[in-house]
């Protein structure tokens, strides 16, 4: 085991007793894969891990434990979603003990696949820079650059930006290169026709499982989500791209401003559709208008929660 | 009504009830010629909408949609104007990632005495769309994801 | 005796061309970097090289039908009378499901009962099953998710096929197991094989001598039973649980539905389409009661079904065909094997703890 797994653990045994329960991850059913951990024994503290296979943000479980005391292990990407809901006073600073943990990348196992082309997996080890993949074929060395999930090449801290505690043995950047292509660097490159087919085509392989939304730390309304809902109603309950894409609007407007682009809405699919690039190009978009980005300031108002009467960004309309 | 076949393309627009529903009006008793293609959605404030109107008008076959509210400051509600501004602007990103060519949403803010610039509006932006043609729909193929697996009786 | 033909690989796509002509083909293909159930389509070709992430229930229940067409008109005499016209849409033309694994063939027999049984037959569903034939290719090993073995099954199982496929050399061979195989069979892609009947069988075999020996998830009904009330159990089970979809719509044997009226205007249809008993809203009643309300609730009742409750009313059979797909698919990982493997061992320490 890792030193600074063993630090973690230390950290979260001294402050277990004042706490309720303590959110972090441990193996899931393969080396490759991660659960989240709730700790609130000794015995399940045993149980926790960490490392690159450990993708889940955690901080989407805070909202519906508001009102308990919770630890939480956060990476950089996650401090920023804790940080908006903060914002948005959808959790309460004193409740929450932030266990800090820099983070050198998150793999996302999908790449992994296509590194290895579509060859079944039986297990990846992960080096200094490199990931050792083994398939029925044999072993592959792929540039932990390659695989990691799109999220972390626009890393906007590797050390969270708010914690309580912090584990000290970390260090290392992950990225070694240019970031390669993303899905919305691609979408970009399209013309709006080709785009349009291109989300008609991902739409009509979506299951629509709601398990982008679900997994979505901002998506707070879930039993009462427009998607379902018979009045108003926005949605029909058909199978159809028409409907699905509209589903996916919806989600995107509804973060707009909000979005911290931890890329778990794109890591949940289970049909592997980029539902991530959407909320990308409105941050874009975003910090453009407003300069503003999500989960960065505990004392700030997301953009779409206000206005000013001059808009420094926007040029006054005219009739053409 | 039945769009006229080849004549008419479907443009939405959202005006608020109190300048540009008025402008609109003006422009009317003014009896300024434009065209019909426009179909006007009344709202209390540009701030009441909803920038998912648009894209679901978008979606469900629209050309064309127009938002238009009361000048900056004017705004009869104060600031519905204002969060109107934000929110269409963000708006107009979503749609060009999406695939729905940017020019065919426009928003303006069109006064209740500006029945000339309201007619000016309308006849452009119709121009604009007829330039454009019809949006790109859905393809019917993809639509047969409604029934996999086994074809039905109609 | 029946009927064996060859099918080599590179025959299948023009098979599959031909029997498009006249009926629906359903097949797994990649689709982006995923592999569905889905109409065979040549530019696309089929994937049968892994299990698909979709399963191929849609065949018979797909993800959204439609019941009947309504419209509204009203009547001249009376006038303050509306008539309302109603169009069934039953489904018709005949259907081949192409590539299905033993999991996914086995489970449709799980519809059956619930679908086509002896007090109520869904008229939708009967016309799809009747038209529809199930050529199933047989699992040349599992996955570390596949559990097919512990659920009564295994990867060459035949249960619920027309056309049971083996890997063979450069193709497959292919047997008729009923006569709607045996039609299918006749078809001039395939080759004559009768003397493959025996290395197709030899061949299932060496993939049976490596299936594990492990424990069987059958006969459940009592430990759940005694878990019912230990809701703290399911609570701690479901914790990481998110209430989304994905392992449901990707299950095999799943099957519950959701009726709702679309209406445009003057007319509208009414359709079926997939429901999810993770979501919170699955039981939500009218009155604003939800006789499950939580996640423990939820996860108790997933469990419980597909082990316990479904088993009780046919037979001993269970609702789940060890496919894996919810665990490879989930989220946040949840594991059903652990879940119910914990279940087990908690039920034991319960009764043991009854009889100090």
């Amino acid at each position: 085991m890792s030193q600074h797994t063993l630090e973690l653990r230390k950290l979260i045994a001294e402050a277990l007793p004042g706490l309720d329960v303590v959110l972090a991850w441990t193996s899931g059913f393969s080396p490759m894969t991660s659960t989240p951990l709730f700790i609130a024994t000794d015995e399940d503290l045993d149980r926790l891990d960490f490392g690159p296979m450990h993708v889940q943000n955690l901080a989407a479980y805070l909202p519906s434990l508001k009102g308990r005391k919770v630890g939480i292990v956060t990476r950089g990407c996650d401090s920023r979603t804790i940080i908006e809901l903060l914002q948005e006073n959808l959790i309460n600073r004193d409740e929450i003990t932030i266990f800090g943990i820099s983070c050198t990348g998150a793999i996302n196992i999908r790449k992994v696949r296509e590194a290895v082309g579509g060859e079944k997996l039986r297990s990846v080890e992960t080096g200094k820079d490199i990931v050792s993949v083994t398939t029925d074929e044999g072993t592959h060395t792929v540039p932990l650059h390659n695989v990691l999930m799109d999220k972390c090449y626009s890393c906007q801290s590797q050390t969270p930006l708010i914690h309580d505690h912090m584990v000290t043995e970390r260090t290392g950047c992950h990225l070694t290169g240019e970031a390669p292509e993303s899905s919305l660097d691609r979408l970009d490159a399209m013309e709006p026709a080709a785009r349009f087919a291109f989300w008609e085509e991902s739409m009509d392989r979506c299951i629509r499982c709601y398990a982008c939304r679900n997994a979505c730390p901002l998506c707070v309304c879930k039993d009462s989500c427009v998607a379902q809902s018979r009045d108003p109603h926005w949605l029909d309950q058909s199978d159809t791209p028409r409907e699905k894409l509209m589903f996916q609007a919806i989600h995107a407007l509804h973060t707009a401003g909000r979005c911290t682009e931890c890329g778990e809405c794109e890591r949940a699919c289970p049909m592997g559709i980029p539902v991530l690039a959407m909320k990308q190009a409105l941050n874009r978009r975003i910090k453009h208008l407003f300069d503003y980005q999500a989960g960065m300031d505990e004392e700030s108002t997301p953009p779409l929660f206000m206005f000013r009467q001059q808009e420094e960004h926007i040029k006054e309309r005219d009739a053409r | 009504m039945p769009v006229l076949e080849g004549k008419e393309l479907r443009i939405v627009g959202f005006l608020c009830n109190w300048c540009s529903y008025g402008g609109a009006d003006t422009a009317g008793v003014g009896r300024f010629a434009q065209p019909t293609d426009l179909r006007v959605i009344k709202l209390p404030c540009t701030g009441r909408v909803n920038p998912l109107f648009v894209v679901r008008a978008f979606l469900n076959g629209a050309d064309g949609v127009l938002v238009s509210g009361c000048h900056p400051g004017d705004c009869h509600y104060t600031a519905g104007n204002f969060y109107a501004r934000r929110r269409l602007e963000v708006l107009r990103e979503l749609l060009d990632v999406m695939g729905i060519q940017p020019e065919r949403f426009h928003y303006t803010w069109v006064s209740a005495s500006e029945g000339q610039k309201w007619k000016q509006v309308v006849s452009d932006f119709t121009a604009r769309i007829h330039e454009l043609g019809p949006a790109t729909s859905f393809s019917s193929c993809a639509a047969v994801a409604v029934e996999t697996g086994m074809k039905t009786a109609i | 005796m029946s009927t064996v033909r060859f099918l080599k690989a590179r025959d299948i796509a023009p098979w599959l061309e031909e029997l498009s002509r006249d009926r629906t083909v359903l097949a797994p293909a990649q689709h982006g970097g995923t592999i569905v159930f889905c109409e065979f389509d040549p530019a696309r070709g089929v994937e049968l090289s892994q299990l698909s992430t979709t399963p191929a229930k849609r065949a018979l229940l797909p993800p959204c039908e439609t019941l009947f067409e309504y419209e509204t008109t009203k009547t001249l005499e009376p006038p303050y009378k509306t008539h309302v016209e109603l169009r069934p849409t039953l489904p018709q033309g005949k259907a081949v499901v192409f590539g299905a694994r033993p999991c996914d063939a086995r489970a449709m027999q799980i519809f059956d009962r619930v679908y086509n049984g002896e007090q109520v037959k869904d008229p939708y569903y009967t016309a799809r099953r009747n038209n529809a034939t199930i050529v199933t290719l047989a699992c040349s090993e599992q996955d570390d998710t596949c559990f097919c073995d512990r659920v009564g099954g295994s990867p060459v199982d035949a249960t619920g096929s027309d056309v049971l496929l083996t890997p063979l050399k450069a193709g497959y061979v292919a047997e008729a197991l009923t006569p709607k195989g045996e039609e299918l069979l006749q078809s001039t892609s395939f080759m004559k094989a009768e003397g493959l009947r025996q290395e197709a069988l030899n061949a299932r075999n060496r993939i049976l001598e490596h299936v594990p020996e492990r424990s069987s998830f059958l006969d459940m009904e009592r430990n759940l039973l005694s878990l019912f009330g230990d809701l703290g159990f399911w609570d701690k089970t479901a914790e990481a649980c998110l209430s989304c979809g994905a392992c449901t719509y990707l299950c095999p044997t799943c099957y519950c539905f959701n009726i709702t009226d679309e209406t445009r205007g003057e007319s509208g249809r009414r359709i079926r389409t997939w429901d999810n008993c993770m979501s919170s809203q699955f039981t939500l009643e009218g009155s604003g009661h939800n006789p499950r309300p939580t996640k423990a609730h939820r996860m108790r009742n997933r469990i419980g079904h597909k082990f316990s409750y479904y088993p009780q009313l046919h037979d001993k059979t269970l609702a789940c065909v060890g496919c894996g797909r919810c665990v490879s698919n989930c989220p946040v990982s949840f594991d059903i094997r652990n879940a119910v493997a914990c279940a087990i061992q908690q039920a034991d320490a319960a009764r043991e703890h009854a009889h100090d």
